[in-house]
């Protein structure tokens, strides 16, 4: 068990996750700053209300896991106050065609992070489904039919 | 266009230099802050316990009030998680305080409430995803302090059953559940946050607490009716409680998106079948049309036709 809600282990969280986190955060949140903050966030919460963690697969699953919630909470909040940043906007918006990420960004949060972690973070898919709880059969799906959407809204294949 | 493009795109996000130092430090300040609170904490407790004293003297109290106040409430254990919102929703009128315990070798397992909805949590509430959360307490018999650092929290299990779904197929995992702990004066707080359980409030809806992983045949039986219950050959601490749920908010639309995003046939949700006593694995391959995914018996095994 790796115990948290020490200031000397959630610093060493920091130190190795913050960046894989901002990154991913970053699928959900086009505003840099908005993810520092969701990932801020989630360190701080375990400074507050301690997780044990079975080992480092679990830690990095946590994290994972609760930057994400996170990232849609604040994503969903800020949808509120502006122009909602869905899919269908993207898709009647007339012009300019958004590039790659601005179109992982505009995925649904269970197709964005799987394509994130697989193609950028080069898990494989029996990996993402330890890390987000989900069976290998699903992750599989949500791959498939998140690169079919993004093949729709950027109207071309990507390799 | 290609995933080179992606990977440069997320390599080119310009996050702030100093993201590391400034969080480093934020986590400093906030950490003497909490050293501060859990000083002023520990005063006031003092204080509760001595008022708690005298009304044993006088009999004044019955073993139920005296429980419901020496343990956190469910409120009080999601705000020490750093979750007000939370901790408002355990104060609501949905919410359900339970207060049942059950004896377990030399535990004593309590169920101590549970509250369903959207939005109910700052931090892991989803849009289009409604939660249930529990609130769990585990405690010594013998009253030897119970330590985070010593029990072995993580060879057990909480997880949610469902009668008339096999307990592999509907649990914790599939749940997409986790549990955050808390010690706080010799008791273990569990709050477990999973997908809302209340779509199946038209069956019998279980919270199981068992030493072990994965729930399994050797864990777990399902009798034709549905019922769930522990094997008889299962050992150590175990309790399954019924949660009361309002059959009204079953929802057998989304059960059934459930069963379908899951991606399994529907027969290992409802059938417990046969025990074969096989273990599977998965392999990936790549394809022209993506990744074809089998589940397969491990090596020098071989399925029943």
């Amino acid at each position: 068990m790796v115990p948290t809600g020490t200031e000397e282990t959630v610093c060493r969280l920091v130190r190795e996750y913050s960046d894989m986190l901002l990154r991913l955060a970053c699928t959900r949140l086009s505003s840099v700053s908005d993810a520092e903050d969701a990932v801020q966030e989630v360190f701080l919460r375990l400074l507050a209300a301690p997780v044990s963690f079975r080992d480092a697969g679990h830690e990095r699953a946590w994290l994972i896991r609760a930057t994400l919630h996170r990232a849609s909470d604040i994503r969903r909040q800020a949808e509120k106050r502006n122009l909602p940043l869905e899919e269908a906007a993207w898709q009647e918006a007339p012009e300019p065609e958004p590039d790659l990420l601005q179109a992982v960004q505009a995925l649904p949060e269970k197709y964005g992070a799987v394509i994130h972690l697989h193609y950028y973070e080069g898990y494989s898919i029996k990996e993402i489904g330890t890390l987000l709880g989900l069976s290998a059969a699903t992750v599989g799906t949500r791959l498939a039919r998140g690169r079919e959407r993004l093949r729709k809204m950027l109207k071309e294949e990507i390799r | 266009m290609n995933w080179n493009d992606y990977r440069k795109a997320v390599d080119a996000i310009p996050f702030s230099a100093d993201f590391q130092e400034r969080t480093e430090e934020l986590v400093h300040r906030t950490a003497q802050i909490a050293e501060i609170e859990k000083e002023c904490d520990t005063m006031k407790k003092r204080g509760f316990y001595r008022v708690l004293a005298i009304a044993a003297a006088v009999a004044m109290f019955t073993v139920s009030a005296y429980a419901a106040s020496r343990w956190l409430s469910p409120a009080q254990v999601a705000e020490l998680h750093g979750d007000p919102a939370l901790s408002q929703a355990f104060e609501r009128e949905n919410a359900v305080r339970i207060g049942q315990t059950v004896q377990t070798d030399d535990l004593a397992v309590t169920l101590a409430g549970l509250v369903s909805g959207e939005n109910l949590s700052g931090w892991t509430s989803q849009a289009d995803q409604a939660r249930t959360y529990a609130v769990m307490i585990l405690e010594s018999l013998d009253g030897t302090p119970l330590d985070m650092e010593d029990f072995p929290i993580t060879d057990y299990t909480f997880t949610p059953l469902v009668a008339g779904f096999t307990p592999w197929s509907v649990n914790n995992w599939t749940l997409d559940a986790g549990v955050s702990l808390l010690e706080q004066d010799g008791v273990i707080y569990c709050l477990l946050d999973t997908q809302s359980v209340e779509m199946f409030a038209d069956h019998t809806v279980y919270l199981a607490f068992y030493q072990g992983r994965v729930p399994s045949r050797d864990t777990f039986t399902m009798a034709e009716d549905g019922t769930i219950a522990f094997a008889e050959r299962f050992e150590g601490p175990h309790a399954l409680f019924t949660l009361p749920l309002d059959e009204s908010k079953a929802d057998p639309a989304a059960v059934e998106r459930f069963m379908e995003d899951s991606g399994f046939e529907r027969e290992w949700f409802t059938t417990v079948g046969a025990d074969d006593g096989i273990t599977y694995t998965t392999r990936e391959t790549d394809t022209p049309d993506g990744k074809h995914i089998e589940i397969v018996p491990d090596e020098g095994q071989n399925a029943k036709p």
